[in-house]
C-alpha cells in the first residue's frame, strides 16, 4: 500500500511568487524555522519508547477526563427566567450609558435614567434583565450572587480599578457567572500606537484574571452622546450568543431578583406609627430552584423572613410565543423595567403609575371582532381569551347593567318600573360623561359603585328589562364584569404591552402632567372574589347551550354565591340542567369530578387538620347514593370501603402505640377458603399471568389518565361491577396469558425508548453549539452514559409532573423557576421602605435546608495577596457566604499532624489556614469573602481573604497551648513536691499522671497530691494547710532552683457573635458600621498598646558562676594512680630564687636605663599630640566637604530640572509641529 | 440517641407529659454500644437509626442490646430480610450495610444483641419509581426458638406451609435453633416470613413484599400464660398475614409504609413514585409527620382498579451537609457532624405520661427545619 502511494503523484503545491502573501509566506516560515527544531528533525521527536507513548497517551486521556464535569440534572422547564446582565464598572465609566445603548438597540426606546432591573425581549427565546451594579461592596456582593453574566466596564484611558478587581474576587468566590470586559473612554487616546499598546497590556491583564482568551470588549467612543450603534449591536450580538453556566450554589437555591416593590401596609397603621413594621410586596422571576410554599427567604440587606404569600403571576415580559416567525415583530420586542419607569408602568414608593399612549385609549368592539379573534386567538394570552369569550357571554349585558344601577342605590331591594325609567333618563346622563371620558381622560374610583357607574355609561348597555333580582350575586357579577371589560379594553389597546398583575391591582386613573396615568392599589381579595366569578360564570356558559335557559342560568349562579362551600349545590344545579341535554357528555364530566374528588379527599385524608372533612365527603357519597342509582353505577370497585377504613384508622390512632406495625388480627381472614385462594391466586407466580399483566397494565392507566384525558378514561372505568347482577365487565379481552405478559413487557420497553430518545433529543438541543468542535467519539462513554441517564431522569420527571394538575404540582414540587412571582412579606422594618432605593437591586435568596440555624463553622481561609495585613484572631470580619453577609468574629488555626485544631493568633503570610466562627450556617463548599471595612474611601484593596466552607458544628474544639509553672518546695531523692503549679487539690486529680518537665531537660510526671503535712510547714509547727502542691518523680534529682513546666492544650472559646449586614436598613449613601476591631478602637480613643512587660525580650544576662574548686576525696586520691593525682604542692614553700634575687645595676646602665625611659616618653606625648592634630584636621576637611556636596548637589538638581524643562518643551513643539 | 449525636438535648419532665428536644448532631461513629432496655423491641429503635445512620457524618455501627423479637415491632429477621434491601433500592451502598445477630432475646427480659452497621450515602439517595410489585414468585422465611424446644419450630413451618401449598411450591422456611449463651434470657419462639416477587417476565427480580413476625413468648413463670398461642396456629396466621399483604397489592407490606415514604422525601429533587397497599396507619402519620418537619407533601392517588394507593413526591435533595471536605490529609474518625440542625427549641406535649424517651428517636428522623411545627404525638 506504502507503494503505491509513492507511486501516486499528486501536483505539487506552488506557493505564490509574489504579492503580499508571498512576503508573508516568507516570513512565517523564517520564524518558524528559527523557533522550532521540530521541523528540521521531525523524527527525533517521535516515541522511542512505548512507556514514554503510554505515558502521553494516559496524560492526554486524564486532560480529557479533567475537561468534563459531572452532568447535573437540569430541574427548569418551561421558558427560563431571564438572564440577568449586570454591569459593572467604577464610577463615570460609561455603566448606565451602556444599558441604555443596549435597551435601545434592543427595543428602540430611549430609557431616560437607569434605575433597577430592566427585563427585554432580546429575541425569540431569550429575554434579558438588565442590572446596573451599584459602586458599593454590599451592592456588589449581592449583584455577584445572581449575575448570569456580567459586562465589566473599564475605562480604557485610565486602566484598571480596584473596584473591578474586587468585583472579580467576588464573583469567583460565588460561583462564576460568565464574564465579558468592556473598554469604555477609548476615544481619549490620542496616540493610535499607545492606544493599541493599552489594549494589548489590559487584555493580558484581564485575561490573568480569568482566563486566557476571555472576551474583552472595545467601545472606541461616542456619537451624540452614544456608543456607536455598530458596536452596541456587536456587543449585543455576544450577549445573545452567550451560554450561561449552572453555579451549583444557585441550582440548588431558588431565588429572585425583585424588579419591583411596594409596600401596601395599611395607612392608618403607618399613621399611627411611623416606624411600624411594614407589609411589602416583592415581585420578580423566579429563578435557580423551584420555590416551596412553606420555606423562608433572606432578604440580602435586611434579614430573614418567612413568606406570607406567594402566587404567581401573568408574566409581564413574556417571551414571543415560538410560531414559525423569522424574527421578532417591533410590537413583540418587549421591556419591563418598573422601577425605571418604563415598560407602561412608572415605580413610585407608595403607587405604581401605568402609562398609556393616548392614541391607544380606545373600547374594543366585540361582538364584530369575533371571526377575527378566534383565528389570533393562539397568539394571545389565557387572560386574554378568558376575557374575550367573557365579552361574548349569552346573557345580555343590560341585565348586568340594570342590575348595577340596582346596586349604586343600595337599601332598596326591589326597583320598579319607574326606577327603570330613572335608570334610562340617567343613562342617558351617563352618556354624556362618556363623551367626556373619551375626548381624553378617565377617573376611576376604588370603590365598586363608581366602576359599575362607569359600566354603565358604557354606550353599549341601553336595553332595560324590569328583573328583580336578589342584590348581592348581581353586585358581585356586576362588578366582575366590569372590571373584566375594563382589562378587556385595555387588553385591546396594549395588546402586548399588558399590565403584569391585573388580578391584584386596583386601577386608578387620575391626570397627571396632562396624561391619563392609572394608579394601581393592589387589593388582593376584591379580585379574588372576583375572578372565581368570572370562572363560575364561564363554567355556567359551556353548560347553558340554550337561549331559554337564561333564567335557568341565573339560579344556577344564585346558588354558587349563595353558599361558599358551594361545590355540591352546584354540582346539582347543573345535573338538574343537564338532564335534559347530553347525556354522555355530563357522564364524563361527572366522572371528572368524581375522580377529582375522590383524589382530593384521600390527600385530605391524610394531610386534612381536622376530621370534618372525610365526613362530609362520606355524607356526600351518601347523598350521590340516594340521588342516582347512575352514580353508584360509576363508582369504582373497593372505593367506598377503603374510605371507610382510612377514616376509622384516623380516628382512633391518637391514642395508639407508637408502633409501625398494623395488624388487625381479629379480622383475618380464613385464607384456606377456596374462594379467598382464588382472589389472590394471580398474585402468585402459579397464578393466571395474564390477569396480573391486566392489573399491571391496568394501574398504569389509571395511574396516567388524572389530567383526565377522555381517551384514558375510557380505560380506567372499563372496568365496572355491576351491582345488580354481579358480573363484572372488563374492559379488554384477553386472547393468551402470555401474549398479554409479552405486551406489557413491550409497553414498558417502548416506554423507556420513548424517554430515551425525547432526552436525546433534548440533549442535542442543548448542547449543539458545545459539541460542534468536540468528536463524539473522544467522549469516554462513562461520561456519556450519565449524562444519558442524568437526561433520563430529567424526562421520566417531566412525565411524571406532567401528569398532575396545577395545584398539586405546585404542592409537592413548589413554583417553578422562571415563573413571575409576587412575594408577599409581612413584619419587615420601616427602614426598609424608608431607604429604599431602585438602584440598588434586591436580592431575595431562598434558604436551603438548615441554613437558617447558626452554628460554628469551619472554613478554609486565606488571606487575599493584595490586602496588606496578616488577620487577626477575634477581629472582627464581614463575611459574604450563601446569600448572606453578616459580620462575626473568627478564631483562625491550623490542624496539627494529630488532628489537632490549634489556634493562631495571626494568619500565616501565604498559606491558607482554618477559621471557625459563629453565624447561619451554610453548607460545605460554599464560597466565603471577607472584608473588614466597607467604604468607599479607601484606597486599598478591600477584600481581605477568601475561603471556603468545610463544615459546620454545634461545637468547636480549637485549642491552644497553656504552660503550668511550679516550683519545688521541698526535694526528696527523685521526687519533688511542686507549688504553684495548682491551685487546688481537685485540680492536680485532674492532671495526674500528665508529663513535667523542667528548664533542664528533666523529665518527670504528676503523682498525686502532696500530703498536707509533707507540702506545707507542719500544722504543728502553726503552719495553714495548704492545697495544690503535687508530688512529681522525676528521672533524676532536681534543683531548687529548676522552674517545672506542665505542658497541656486547653479549648478555646469562639466568640458567639454574628451581626447580619443591614445595609437596606440605613441610608445606601452611609457606610455600614458594625462592631470595631480592637485596633480602630484603640485609635480612636488613643490609648496606647497594652505592654507585658514578661513578654518583653530583653538581652540576656549570665552572671558568671563562681564554682568551688574541685575536692578529691582522700580515698579516691590514694586509689589514683600518681600521674593523675593532683599534685600537692606544699604551700608553705618559699619563693624562687629568680624573683627573690634584686638585680643591682651599674652606674652607666642606670643612667642609660633613665635615659631611654625620657625618650620612651618624650615620644609617647609627640605621637599623642600629632594624632590628636590629624584628628581635628580631619574633622574640620569633612565638614567642608560635606558643605561642598550639599552645594553641588542641589546645583545638579537644578540642572536636571532645567533639562527636563527643556526637553519635554521641545517635545511638546515637536508634537505640535508633527500635529 | 444522645450516643451518636451530639449538642441534643432530650429533656422530660417529672410529670412526663412533656419533651422538650434539642436536636444536634448526627455523628456515628464505630463500635458503640446502648441498651435498649426492654420495653420495645430493638426493632422499634433500628427504623430511626437506620435513616439517621445514613446521614451521620462517619459510618455507625452499633450493637444494640435488648429485645431482638416481640410482637409489636418488626424482628430482626424482618429488618435483615426486608428493610435493608428496601434500603438498597434507594441507593444504599450494600457493602457496609449489615446487620448481625449475635444472640435472641425476646421479652420479658431480653438478653438478645445484634450489630447494626449502616453506611453513609456518599451524594445522596437515588429516587425510585416503583409502581411495578409483580409475582410473588418464592416465599422465603425463618423460624427461631430461644430456650425451647425444636419441635414449636417445626410446627410452625408446617402449619405455615401449609397454608401457602396451594398457591406456590416454592416455600423454604428455616429454622434457627438458638441454645445457650444465644438464646437470651427468655424462652420463645417465632417465625418470619417473607415473600419476593418479581414482575411477569422476569425483569425486575428485586421486589420483596414481606411480613415480619409475629411471636408469643413463652413465659413460664408468668400467669400470662393462658393468652399463649400454639406454633400452630402462630404459623397459620403469620401465613394469612402474609397472604393478606399480598393481597393489598402495593411494593412495601405496611410495616414499611413510613420509612418509604421518609426515604422517598429524602431523595434527590427528582420524582419518586411508589405503589403501596392500604396506607396503615403509621404510614399516614409519618406523612403526617414528613409534611411538619420536612415540608414535603405526597400526592396521592388511588389506583381503583387494584385497589392500591399511588404516592408521588418531589424529594428535599437531601444530603449529610457536615460531610467534611477532603483537604486535610486525614479525616477525622470521631469527629462532630451535623446533618441536621435543630428547630430551635421543640416543646411536645402529650396527653399521657410518656414512658420511654426513647420515642423521640423517631422524632429525630423527622426532625428538620421549620421548627414551629409542634407534634401530635402518640404514646
Amino acid at each position: 500500500m506504502a507503494v503505491g502511494n509513492e507511486e501516486q503523484s499528486h501536483k505539487a503545491h506552488r506557493s505564490r511568487q509574489a504579492g503580499p502573501s508571498a512576503k508573508k509566506g516568507k516570513s512565517s516560515k523564517k520564524k518558524g524555522n528559527k523557533s522550532d527544531a521540530k521541523n528540521q528533525n521531525p523524527k527525533a521527536f517521535a516515541f522511542n519508547s512505548n512507556v514514554k507513548a503510554k505515558r502521553l497517551q494516559s496524560r492526554a486521556v486524564e486532560k480529557e477526563q479533567r475537561r468534563l464535569h459531572v452532568p447535573a440534572i437540569d430541574r427548569t422547564t418551561g421558558d427560563p427566567a431571564p438572564y440577568v446582565v449586570v454591569v459593572h464598572g467604577p464610577s463615570k465609566v460609561g455603566k448606565s450609558l451602556l444599558i441604555k445603548c443596549l435597551v435601545k438597540h434592543y427595543t428602540k426606546h430611549n430609557l431616560p435614567e437607569v434605575r433597577g432591573p430592566i427585563t427585554i425581549v432580546s429575541g425569540k427565546q431569550r429575554r434579558l434583565q438588565f442590572v446596573e451594579c451599584p459602586n458599593d461592596i454590599p451592592g456588589m456582593i449581592d449583584c455577584a450572587k445572581f449575575a448570569d453574566l456580567v459586562l465589566l466596564l473599564i475605562d480604557g484611558s485610565y486602566g484598571f480599578e480596584m473596584e473591578t478587581f474586587e468585583f472579580l474576587n467576588i464573583l469567583q468566590n460565588h460561583g462564576f457567572p460568565r464574564i465579558m470586559g468592556v473598554l469604555t473612554h477609548l476615544d481619549k487616546f490620542k496616540d493610535v500606537k499607545k492606544l493599541k499598546k493599552t489594549k494589548k497590556q489590559l487584555k493580558h491583564r484581564f485575561w490573568t484574571e480569568i482566563y486566557d482568551g476571555a472576551k474583552l470588549f472595545y467601545l472606541s467612543g461616542l456619537i451624540h452622546g452614544k456608543y456607536p450603534k455598530r458596536e452596541v449591536h456587536n456587543l449585543a450580538r455576544f450577549i445573545s450568543v452567550m451560554k450561561f453556566p449552572h453555579l451549583s450554589w444557585r441550582t440548588s437555591h431558588p431565588y429572585i431578583l425583585v424588579d419591583r416593590f411596594e409596600d401596601v401596609t395599611s395607612p392608618e397603621r403607618v399613621q399611627q406609627n411611623k416606624k411600624c413594621d411594614r407589609n411589602v410586596i416583592l415581585y420578580g422571576y423566579l429563578r435557580g430552584c423551584n420555590l416551596k410554599k412553606g420555606s423562608k427567604v433572606h432578604i440580602a440587606g435586611v434579614g430573614d423572613f418567612s413568606l406570607t404569600g406567594i402566587t404567581t403571576l401573568v408574566d409581564p415580559c413574556p417571551l414571543p410565543s415560538a410560531a414559525k416567525k423569522k424574527g421578532l415583530r417591533d410590537k413583540e420586542k418587549l421591556f419591563y423595567a418598573p422601577m425605571s419607569g418604563l415598560g407602561d408602568l412608572l415605580y413610585d414608593k407608595d403607587a405604581v403609575y401605568i402609562n398609556i399612549n393616548d392614541h391607544f385609549v380606545q373600547f374594543s368592539k366585540t361582538d364584530d371582532e369575533n371571526g377575527g379573534l378566534t383565528q389570533k386567538g393562539k397568539d394571545r394570552d389565557v387572560g386574554e381569551a378568558l376575557v374575550r369569550s367573557l365579552q361574548n357571554t349569552k346573557y345580555s349585558i343590560d341585565e348586568k347593567l340594570e342590575k348595577s344601577f340596582i346596586n349604586l342605590f343600595g337599601g332598596k331591594l326591589n326597583i320598579s318600573s319607574e326606577s327603570v325609567d330613572c335608570v334610562q333618563n340617567s343613562s342617558g346622563g351617563y352618556e354624556k360623561i362618556h363623551e367626556e371620558n373619551t375626548s381624553d381622560h378617565y377617573r376611576y374610583e376604588d370603590s365598586e359603585t363608581d366602576e359599575s357607574e362607569e359600566n354603565i355609561g358604557n354606550p353599549n348597555n341601553t336595553d332595560v328589562s324590569g328583573a328583580s333580582v336578589k342584590k348581592k350575586a348581581v353586585k358581585e357579577f356586576a362588578t366582575s364584569k366590569t372590571q373584566l371589560n375594563l382589562s378587556d379594553d385595555e387588553q385591546n389597546d396594549l395588546s402586548d404591552e399588558e399590565v403584569p398583575s391585573r388580578n391584584n391591582l386596583k386601577e386608578h386613573i387620575e391626570i397627571y402632567d396632562g396624561r391619563p396615568r392609572r394608579r394601581a392599589i393592589s387589593d388582593m381579595d376584591v379580585d379574588y372574589n372576583d375572578a372565581k366569578d368570572s370562572n363560575d360564570e364561564d363554567k355556567d356558559d359551556d353548560h347553558g347551550d340554550d337561549e331559554d335557559k337564561d333564567d335557568d342560568d341565573d339560579t344556577g349562579d344564585k346558588s354558587y354565591f349563595g353558599s361558599n362551600s358551594s361545590n355540591r349545590e352546584g354540582h346539582e344545579g347543573s345535573l338538574e340542567e343537564v338532564e335534559k341535554g347530553n347525556a354522555s357528555k355530563w357522564r364524563d364530566s361527572l366522572l371528572e369530578r368524581m375522580t377529582l374528588r375522590q383524589h382530593t379527599n384521600l390527600a385530605q385524608l391524610v394531610y386534612g387538620t381536622s376530621k370534618s372533612v372525610p365526613d362530609v365527603s362520606y355524607s356526600q357519597e351518601h347523598i350521590g347514593d340516594e340521588e342516582s342509582e347512575d352514580d353508584d353505577f360509576f363508582k369504582p370497585k373497593g372505593q367506598g370501603g377503603k374510605r371507610k377504613l382510612t377514616e376509622g384508622v384516623d380516628a382512633d390512632n391518637v391514642n395508639a402505640d407508637d408502633c409501625s406495625k398494623f395488624t388487625n388480627s381479629s379480622s383475618l381472614k380464613d385464607w384456606k377458603n377456596e374462594e379467598l385462594i382464588k382472589m389472590i391466586r394471580d398474585r402468585f407466580v402459579t397464578g393466571d399471568w395474564s390477569k396480573a399483566a391486566r392489573r399491571s397494565q391496568l394501574s398504569k392507566a389509571g395511574s396516567g389518565s388524572d389530567v383526565s384525558d377522555s381517551d384514558n378514561d375510557d380505560a380506567v372505568y372499563g372496568e365496572f361491577e355491576d351491582l345488580e347482577t354481579g358480573e363484572t365487565y372488563k374492559g379488554h379481552h384477553t386472547v393468551t396469558g402470555n401474549n398479554d405478559a409479552l405486551h406489557k413487557e413491550d409497553d414498558s420497553i417502548i416506554e423507556e425508548r420513548r424517554l430515551k430518545k425525547l432526552a436525546l433529543h433534548e440533549e442535542g438541543n442543548g448542547e449543539t453549539g458545545e459539541k460542534f468542535h468536540r468528536s463524539r467519539a473522544n467522549e469516554s462513554g462513562f461520561f456519556e452514559k450519565m449524562k444519558e441517564e442524568v437526561e433520563l431522569q430529567k424526562q421520566m420527571n417531566l412525565a411524571e409532573l406532567n401528569d398532575l394538575d396545577e395545584a398539586t404540582r405546585i404542592d409537592i414540587e413548589g413554583f417553578r423557576t422562571g415563573n413571575y412571582v409576587r412575594l408577599e412579606i409581612h413584619a419587615v422594618p420601616c427602614e426598609m421602605v424608608e431607604y429604599f432605593d431602585p438602584c440598588h437591586p434586591i436580592l431575595v435568596g431562598g434558604i436551603g435546608l438548615g441554613e437558617e440555624n447558626v452554628g460554628y463553622m469551619q472554613v478554609k481561609i486565606k488571606r487575599h495577596r493584595w490586602h496588606k495585613k496578616v488577620l487577626k484572631t477575634r477581629d472582627p470580619i464581614i463575611v459574604s457566604m450563601g446569600w448572606r453577609r453578616y459580620q462575626t468574629i473568627p478564631v483562625y488555626a491550623v490542624e496539627d499532624n494529630n488532628g489537632r485544631l490549634r489556634m493562631i493568633k495571626y494568619t500565616p503570610e501565604h498559606l491558607h489556614c482554618l477559621a471557625m466562627f459563629y453565624g447561619p450556617l451554610a453548607p460545605p463548599k460554599t464560597g466565603v469573602v471577607a472584608f473588614q471595612n466597607l467604604s468607599n474611601y479607601q484606597a486599598s484593596f478591600r477584600i481581605m481573604a477568601t475561603a471556603v466552607v468545610l463544615e459546620f458544628n454545634h461545637a468547636a474544639h480549637i485549642v491552644k497551648k497553656i504552660k503550668l509553672v511550679g516550683y519545688p518546695c521541698k526535694i526528696f531523692k527523685k521526687t519533688a513536691l511542686i507549688k504553684d503549679m495548682f491551685t487546688s487539690d481537685l485540680e492536680i486529680a485532674r492532671f495526674e499522671g500528665a508529663a513535667v518537665k523542667t528548664v533542664s531537660g528533666i523529665r518527670g510526671q504528676v503523682k498525686k497530691a502532696a500530703k498536707q503535712e509533707i507540702g506545707s510547714e507542719p500544722r504543728k509547727k502553726g503552719g495553714i494547710p495548704r492545697e495544690g502542691i503535687a508530688r512529681c518523680t522525676f528521672e533524676d534529682k532536681i534543683l531548687m532552683s529548676d522552674i517545672v513546666f506542665l505542658r497541656a492544650w486547653t479549648q478555646v472559646e469562639i466568640p458567639r457573635f454574628f451581626n447580619p449586614l443591614t445595609t437596606a436598613l440605613q441610608p445606601h449613601e452611609q457606610t455600614w458600621q458594625g462592631m470595631k476591631t480592637v485596633a480602630e478602637l484603640r485609635k480612636e480613643h488613643n490609648l496606647p498598646i497594652p505592654v507585658n512587660k514578661d513578654s518583653l525580650y530583653k538581652p540576656i544576662e549570665r552572671k558568671l558562676r563562681k564554682f568551688n574548686p574541685l575536692v578529691i576525696p582522700k580515698s579516691l586520691q590514694a586509689a589514683l594512680p600518681f600521674a593523675s593525682k593532683p599534685k600537692e604542692i606544699p604551700s608553705s614553700r618559699k619563693p624562687l630564687l629568680e624573683s627573690q634575687r634584686a638585680v643591682v645595676m651599674e652606674r652607666h646602665e642606670r643612667e642609660v636605663h633613665k635615659l631611654i625611659q625620657h625618650y620612651q616618653l618624650l615620644q609617647k606625648a609627640k605621637v599623642e599630640k600629632r594624632k590628636h592634630k590629624d584628628a581635628e584636621k580631619r574633622r574640620a576637611l569633612e565638614a567642608e566637604r560635606a558643605k561642598e556636596q550639599q552645594v553641588s548637589r542641589k546645583r545638579q538638581r537644578e540642572e536636571r530640572r532645567e533639562r527636563y524643562r527643556e526637553q519635554e518643551k521641545l517635545k511638546k513643539i515637536r508634537k505640535a509641529s508633527d500635529a | 440517641m444522645e450516643r451518636i449525636c451530639d449538642d441534643c438535648i432530650v429533656k422530660i419532665n417529672e410529670t412526663g407529659t412533656k419533651v422538650k428536644y434539642k436536636p444536634g448532631i448526627v455523628n456515628g461513629g464505630k463500635r458503640l454500644e446502648h441498651d435498649c432496655g426492654v420495653s420495645r423491641s430493638i426493632g422499634y429503635f433500628l427504623e430511626p437509626l437506620l435513616v439517621l445512620g445514613l446521614f451521620a457524618k462517619n459510618p455507625l455501627s452499633i450493637r444494640l442490646k435488648g429485645i431482638t423479637n416481640d410482637s409489636k415491632d418488626p424482628s430482626i429477621d424482618t429488618f435483615m430480610s426486608t428493610t435493608l434491601a428496601l434500603l438498597r433500592r434507594f441507593g444504599v451502598p450494600s457493602e457496609g450495610l449489615e446487620l448481625k445477630i449475635e444472640c435472641r432475646g425476646v421479652p420479658p427480659r431480653g438478653g438478645g444483641a445484634v450489630v447494626l452497621s449502616v453506611p453513609i450515602v456518599r451524594t445522596s439517595l437515588t429516587p425510585v419509581i416503583w409502581t411495578d410489585e409483580g409475582m410473588v414468585k418464592r416465599i422465603r422465611g425463618v423460624t427461631f426458638s430461644t430456650r425451647v424446644s425444636t419441635q414449636f419450630e417445626l410446627s410452625m413451618i408446617h402449619s405455615a406451609r401449609g397454608v401457602f401449598n396451594r398457591l406456590l411450591p416454592d416455600v423454604h422456611i428455616s429454622t434457627d435453633h438458638k441454645v445457650g449463651e444465644q438464646a437470651g434470657n427468655s424462652p420463645g419462639y417465632g417465625i418470619s416470613l417473607v415473600a419476593e416477587t418479581t414482575s411477569g417476565c422476569f425483569i425486575s427480580a428485586d421486589t420483596a413484599i414481606s411480613y415480619g413476625i409475629r411471636e408469643e413468648t413463652g413465659e413460664i413463670e408468668d400467669d400470662d400464660r393462658k393468652d399463649l398461642m400454639p406454633a400452630e396456629d402462630v404459623g397459620n396466621q403469620i401465613a394469612s398475614i402474609l397472604l393478606e399483604e399480598i393481597e393489598q397489592g402495593g411494593v412495601v407490606d405496611s410495616t414499611h409504609h413510613g420509612l418509604l415514604f421518609l426515604l422517598c422525601a429524602l431523595c434527590p429533587q427528582d420524582i419518586s413514585k411508589v405503589r403501596v397497599g392500604k396506607l396503615s396507619p403509621y404510614g399516614i402519620q409519618s406523612l403526617k409527620l414528613i409534611r411538619d418537619f420536612l415540608g414535603v407533601k405526597f400526592d396521592i392517588k388511588p389506583d381503583p382498579a387494584s385497589g392500591t394507593v399511588i404516592l408521588k413526591c418531589i424529594g428535599l435533595s437531601f444530603r449529610i451537609s457536615s460531610e467534611r471536605t477532603t483537604w486535610s490529609n486525614e479525616m477525622q474518625t470521631s469527629k462532630l457532624a451535623c446533618w441536621n440542625n435543630l428547630f430551635s427549641d421543640t416543646s411536645l406535649q402529650t396527653s399521657k405520661p410518656i414512658t420511654n424517651c426513647w420515642l423521640i428517636c423517631r422524632l429525630t428522623m423527622l426532625d428538620g427545619y421549620n421548627g414551629q411545627a409542634i407534634l401530635k404525638m402518640c404514646c
